[in-house]
């Protein structure tokens, strides 16, 4: 039986009338629902986005690669659910499939946090032995993942919701506005919890009193 | 409350915020020109955009945090196996969706079996006719019994109307009227 969907346009439009299609993955999604097949160009964009941020959630790899095929596998088959919602205050940039894909992400993650009742912060030293190092600054290579391991170390420790911010933020490069969207929660808590989470890695790695120090390396590009 | 009405923490949040997008912009900056380094980029917001809010400060803690998780925190990507792999499951499951979606359906559809009668093992519905003497095993002694109790009633049905019609009416009114037309045709 087909759904009242002229009565909910409808409603929507008379609610928003200025609303803009600016999400810049609608060419995609569109491409997409009309022929399944196409989902492979929005797989590719953020496949590698949605297993980093299930890896800093999970902080295993098998369980990461697992909530990222389940992420994808229920984005495809709930696509006909997403519904753009992309205003003009959000520039050109916005994407709203990418807050739907990681809130699909955040979800799937919650449960698999829940089945597998594994904390993050055990397994995160882990992947720190995956930095890619550089075969010509062994000294230098040392530090970096030192760094990378004690601001990981950093963001582990903190509550769920404001390392899953941190994340999103810092990793993913989600705005304050998206990552709303994800979490479910107003940018005005989003921003307070995000400048919580920092004065609490700032604590943590205690930076004001290490900037004080000469840096063992200015360029850390690699 | 400060003067913007807002509490001290959110106007510090704000501020965050606003450093953070600078930091997102610088890096979006630095990928598009090959030649700039990491670091003095991270460092030094582009021009434009406001580094701090007139009247309020950037938490120093807070700004040296940021730049250390944008330098070291790492991102990951999936082993190519993997991805492939999973490319491979999603085109299957396009695949499987396909056809619903050119027939204008909405949701998943699951392919369900269908259901196969109950049928003695080894037996194939497109094999030969069977022969004359399993013909014997189809029976049907009710249906042939209500044939032949239906014609039997009918048959005497019809009869008894026969005869009742060939049988003279012996009422008393019949017999007057059968005398009286008799007498007509006699001489007084």
């Amino acid at each position: 039986m087909a759904r009242p969907v002229f009565r909910k346009m409808g409603a929507a439009e008379t609610a928003a009338p200025r609303i803009a299609h600016l999400d810049q993955d609608r060419p995609l999604v569109d491409a997409a629902r009309r022929d399944p097949a196409r989902f492979e160009a929005l797989y590719r964009r953020y496949v590698a986005p949605v297993y980093s941020f299930a890896y800093y959630e999970l902080g295993d790899h098998h369980a990461a690669e697992d909530a990222t095929a389940r992420t994808f596998l229920a984005a495809l088959a709930n696509l006909h659910r997403f519904e753009e919602r992309a205003q003009p205050a959000d520039g050109a940039g916005a994407s709203t499939f990418k807050v739907w894909l990681f809130r699909v992400a955040r979800n799937v993650i919650a449960n698999e946090r829940r089945t597998a009742r594994r904390h993050p912060a055990a397994i995160l030293d882990d992947a720190t032995a995956a930095i890619v190092a550089d075969p010509l600054d062994v000294e230098g290579d040392a530090v970096r993942r030192d760094e990378a391991s004690s601001a990981w170390r950093a963001v582990g420790r903190l509550p769920g919701d404001r390392r899953r911010a941190l994340v999103l933020r810092f990793v993913d490069e989600l705005s304050t506005a998206e990552i709303a969207g994800v979490m479910g929660r107003s940018e005005g808590a989003v921003r307070v919890l995000l400048h919580r989470a920092l004065r609490t890695v700032a604590r943590d790695l205690d930076v004001p009193r290490a900037a004080r120090r000469p840096p063992a390396r200015e360029d850390r590009s690699r | 409350m400060t003067l913007l009405g807002r509490d001290v923490v959110e106007v510090d949040a704000l501020v965050t915020d606003r450093y953070l997008d600078s930091l997102l912009v610088a890096r979006e900056l630095e990928a598009a020109s090959p030649r700039a380094t990491a670091g003095p980029a991270l460092r030094t917001p582009p021009a434009g955009r406001p580094r701090e809010l007139s009247g309020t400060r950037l938490d120093r803690g807070v700004r040296l945090a940021s730049e250390r998780l944008t330098r070291d925190l790492p991102r990951f990507h999936p082993s190519f196996r993997f991805e492939e792999r999973l490319a491979v499951r999603l085109a299957e499951a396009a695949a499987a969706m396909r056809l619903p979606v050119a027939a204008g359906g909405e949701g998943s559809v699951r392919l369900v079996p269908f259901p196969a009668p109950e049928l003695p093992a080894g037996f194939d519905p497109l094999a030969a006719e069977p022969d004359e003497g399993d013909a014997a095993t189809f029976s049907r002694p009710l249906l042939l019994g209500g044939a032949v109790a239906a014609s039997a009633l009918s048959i005497a049905g019809a009869a008894w109307v026969a005869w009742r019609r060939s049988r003279a009416n012996s009422s008393p009114m019949a017999r007057a009227a059968r005398a009286a037309h008799a007498m007509r045709g006699r001489p007084a």
